[in-house]
């Protein structure tokens, strides 16, 4: 099925194309989900929203950009999404534990290791992880698609609806800003 | 900083170099399919205090019965001026000094 044919069968609901759509991009969804969220449950809900919305959406899709390029700009604002509640999420933990008995422990999150690295460079990849996760949105967007789904710049830049003069500043950005982590980080 | 920290900061900037992606998890199809048959059969409601016109009505309430204070707190202050006008306007009629009322009144 080529991208046109799926498309017109997932407009007129056929559920082989809905099958063939999560076959085909779910390696895609998800590593791009898990690698901003950095868990795989979370991860997992992340995939499933793009779908559903892809699904109830499809009808708004004008076939401008690459089917690809929507699905990566479905992820990455779901995903940016999950994080900023689970900031206000803890936002709110913080200041019950100030008005209450302030006996809740303070759960400090373990390292997330991306099921795609090898084994001889988890511990540095993990450390580099935890530095992104510190970035900020358009940064950690950028610097993921770019690295962690090999897209080029024209290709992050058509998913972010920017300039590639745009995305290279960005990744400029990006690592000048993870070097200032990681030497705070790195003892 | 040192060399030797300087060559780890690189090191951890190439760890990602040779990533595989991650794959979706196994059954992820049959998973998202039973979700969408979920909240095909129980369609997610929101609770009726939150939806928007119940939340735009108690604003407007908040807003009305702040101007409602506002406005008899004015009224208030034109009580207190209009009973001192009563008493000056009596000491007028009856020739008395108003600082005889206010004596009075202590």
């Amino acid at each position: 099925m080529n991208e046109l044919e799926l498309i017109q069968g997932l407009k007129n609901g056929d559920e082989r194309a809905f099958k063939f759509l999560v076959d085909t991009y779910q390696d895609l969804v998800y590593n791009t989900a898990i690698s901003i969220v950095q868990n795989a449950e979370d991860a997992e809900d992340v995939s499933q929203e793009v779908f559903i919305q892809v699904y109830r959406s499809i009808h708004s899709f004008k076939g401008e950009s690459k089917l690809s390029t929507w699905l990566y700009r479905i992820t990455t604002t779901r995903a940016l999404d999950l994080l900023r509640s689970r900031k206000s999420k803890k936002r709110l933990g913080f200041l019950q534990r100030l008005f209450g008995d302030g006996n809740e422990p303070l759960i400090e999150l373990p390292d997330f290791h991306h099921p795609g690295i090898a084994l001889d460079k988890k511990e540095q990849a993990a450390q580099l992880l935890k530095a992104i996760a510190k970035l900020p949105e358009n940064q950690k967007t950028a610097f993921t698609l770019h690295k962690m789904e090999n897209l080029s710049y024209q290709e992050v830049s058509e998913v972010m609806g920017i300039s590639v003069s745009a995305v290279e500043s960005l990744m400029h950005r990006a690592k000048q800003n993870l070097r200032k982590i990681l030497e705070k980080q790195v003892e | 900083m040192k060399p030797d920290k300087s060559q780890r900061i690189e090191e951890i900037l190439g760890s990602l170099d040779g990533l595989k992606r991650a794959p979706a998890p196994d059954f992820f199809f049959t998973r998202l399919k039973a979700k969408m048959e979920s909240r095909l059969a129980s369609p997610e409601r929101r609770p009726v205090l939150l939806r928007p016109v119940f939340v735009v009505a108690s604003l407007l309430l908040v807003l009305l019965l702040n101007a409602l204070v506002v406005l008899k707190s004015g009224s208030a202050e034109e009580t207190v001026l209009t009973e001192l006008e009563t008493e000056q306007s009596i000491a007028a009629d009856y020739s008395i000094n108003t600082n005889l009322t206010y004596e009075l009144n202590q």
